[in-house]
């Protein structure tokens, strides 16, 4: 064990639904301070493991520990902000009214909070909660789930319904989250949503997670294309062999290329000639990402039917 | 949580108390003085209009016009505790399995209250809804029964009236419990009708039946009427039974609930 306590602690999480398979065999430590990203597709069993976290359903097996704490323990639910998957708001009550009420039960909001939240999402809080919209609705669920500046926020699919601007905000609002040194866990189905602010991401495929991955690394392994403008022809000889370059051209003034993994090679080739332009395509993780567990799982159903 | 649960309610019970009002008015104030100007053609044509098997579902109907008589067998026998059941059922449902089976439980099962307290609040907001419109609807049956000259004592409406209280707060928590049991709404209030009208039966028509009236034993009904509170006052013993079976239940629907997932 390293100094801090997992602010997540699962060991080999099962979560049977009668006979139907939700999770199987989950092991996962979250550490303080990380932004997780929980990956998979529809039916993966996100959900399944974000509600045994939060005691909603209970394990068939396997144990679950949320801020040094067994889950079972109400306590410490008020350290916890939760977004659910599905969220659902009824009735003539103000929503503003509503989460006056949340956060009188979880031990108090900062006076204000709720306002400055609302104003940053764009969100109106004097509509009676059976008349939000889709988007306000999870407006509403975000505010509620950030507002009592939680150690660990638990988001099942925070951006749906929210339109693109106010998804930056929200993501904004995550990074401050991990500037105070606090944690987050977030489902989604894709990782562009979520990798550029997670630290580590997780997927989860048919009950079962098959990678952990730092986002770093994974950037890092990631396939760019870069292209680069001198102000004269170059010779091909200066690129060639460089470590990671491939599928390199050499036309005139420009140079074509990908690159695997770290830059540092080309541009110190490059520096040697004036640069004029560069372009570097930004890496798409979910390539690689889906390539690496389409063959986790191949695997996995070959041993299975082996 | 109780307050909250009771703001959730407010609707609710204002139309609840409403209704029965006017249930009250027209009975009280309206039915029984054309009974009391012209009591012999009344009995007659109620005794006429209900034969046999039907005249023992409805209490008997003797005594038809005198107070008391009058109370017991048009509005304690029958009306008014249905539609004090019904409105339990509605709280109860509206407690907890309804707000399952909707979603919106999901936050409130993540506020960091524990289970069997988050049970045992829904339960006492739902006991203090249904007291809220019972001592406002006694309130109004004894002014209504004032204003016609009714002879009858205050003690004795208030007997009949916690007897009501007591049924319907049986049936709400049974909702309740089988509601937590459950989750389901269907299932909660399927049950509470079967126990109602077969626990009804038991006790009127099934009474003289041997091979079901020992049955009355698990009749709330028997508890509630028995005694005969409007002629004879309250009778304790048969109100501490319901309420123990109203705590009984109400541990059922704590337990029950504390050991399920939630919203499956
Ligand atoms: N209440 C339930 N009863 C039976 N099976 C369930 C229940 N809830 C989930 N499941 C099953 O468990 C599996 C995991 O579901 P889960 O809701 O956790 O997936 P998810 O990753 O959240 O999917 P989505 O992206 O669609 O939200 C699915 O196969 C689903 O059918
Ligand atoms: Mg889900």
């Amino acid at each position: 064990m390293t100094g801090m306590t997992a602010v997540v602690q699962a060991e080999g999480l099962t979560k049977y639904y009668g006979r139907r398979r939700g999770l199987e065999d989950l092991t996962l430590d979250i550490q303080p301070g990380e932004i997780f990203g929980y990956l998979g597709p529809n039916g993966a069993g996100k959900t399944t493991t974000i509600r045994l976290l939060l005691d909603v359903i209970r394990p068939t097996s396997g144990q679950v520990r949320v801020l040094g704490a067994d889950s079972r323990e109400a306590a410490v639910r008020a350290r916890i902000g939760y977004l659910p998957g599905e969220l659902v708001l009824e009735g003539r009550e103000r929503a503003r009214d509503y989460l006056e009420f949340l956060g009188r039960t979880r031990g108090g909001v900062p006076p204000g909070r709720v306002a400055q939240l609302a104003e940053r999402l764009d969100a109106d809080l004097s509509v009676p909660m059976r008349k939000l919209s889709k988007g306000n609705r999870q407006k509403v669920g975000l505010i509620q789930a950030f507002m009592h500046e939680p150690e660990l926020l638990i988001l099942d699919e925070p951006t749906g319904g929210l339109d693109p601007l106010v998804q930056q905000e929200f993501l904004a609002m995550v990074r401050e989250v991990r500037a105070s040194g606090r944690t987050v866990l977030m489902s989604s189905h894709v990782l562009a949503e979520v990798e550029h602010v997670s630290d580590r991401v997780g997927i989860v495929r048919a009950g079962r997670l098959v990678a952990v991955e730092n986002v770093a690394t994974l950037r890092e392994k990631a396939v760019r294309r870069v292209e680069l403008h001198f102000d004269a022809p170059v010779p091909r000889e200066a690129f060639e062999g460089l470590p990671g370059v491939r599928d390199l051209r050499v036309e005139g003034a420009s140079v074509r290329c990908t690159i695997d993994g770290r830059p540092d090679p080309l541009i110190k080739a490059a520096a040697r000639f004036t640069v004029v332009h560069m372009v570097s395509a930004e890496p798409d993780l979910e390539e690689i990402f889906l390539t690496y567990y389409s063959e986790e799982g191949r695997n996995h159903d070959l041993q299975v039917s082996s | 949580m109780i307050s909250k649960s009771l703001r959730d309610h407010r609707r609710a019970l204002i139309g609840w108390v409403i209704g029965l009002s006017a249930f009250l008015s027209m009975y009280v104030g309206v039915v029984y003085p054309s009974i009391v100007e012209d009591p012999a053609t009344y009995s007659a044509q109620a005794v006429a209009k209900y034969p046999g098997a039907l005249k023992d579902l409805m209490g008997g109907l003797q005594d038809f016009a005198t107070a008391p008589g009058y109370l017991q067998t048009v509005v304690y026998q029958i009306l008014l505790p249905v539609l004090f059941i019904v409105c339990a059922m509605v709280l109860a449902n509206r407690s907890l399995a309804g707000p399952e089976e909707s979603g919106t439980f999901e936050l409130i099962v993540t506020l960091p209250i524990d289970r069997r307290r988050l049970v045992l609040q829904l339960f006492a907001a739902m006991a203090l809804g249904l007291l809220a419109v019972a001592a406002v609807t006694l309130a109004v049956a004894w002014a209504l029964a004032r204003s016609v000259d009714m002879d009858v004592r205050f003690d004795r409406i208030m007997a009949a009236h916690i007897g009501v209280y007591l049924l319907a707060l049986f049936f709400g928590t049974l909702t309740l419990a089988v509601g937590a049991a459950t989750g389901r709404k269907a299932v909660a209030s399927a049950v509470l009708g079967v126990w109602a009208v077969l626990g009804y039966m038991v006790v009127t028509v099934g009474k003289n039946v041997d091979a079901v009236s020992w049955l009355k034993w698990v009749s709330p009904f028997h508890y509630y009427a028995e005694g005969r509170p409007l002629y004879e006052g309250l009778p304790v013993g048969d109100y501490l039974v319901l309420a123990g079976a109203v705590a009984v239940l109400a541990l059922t629907a704590v337990l029950s609930f504390d050991r399920r997932d939630v919203g499956v």
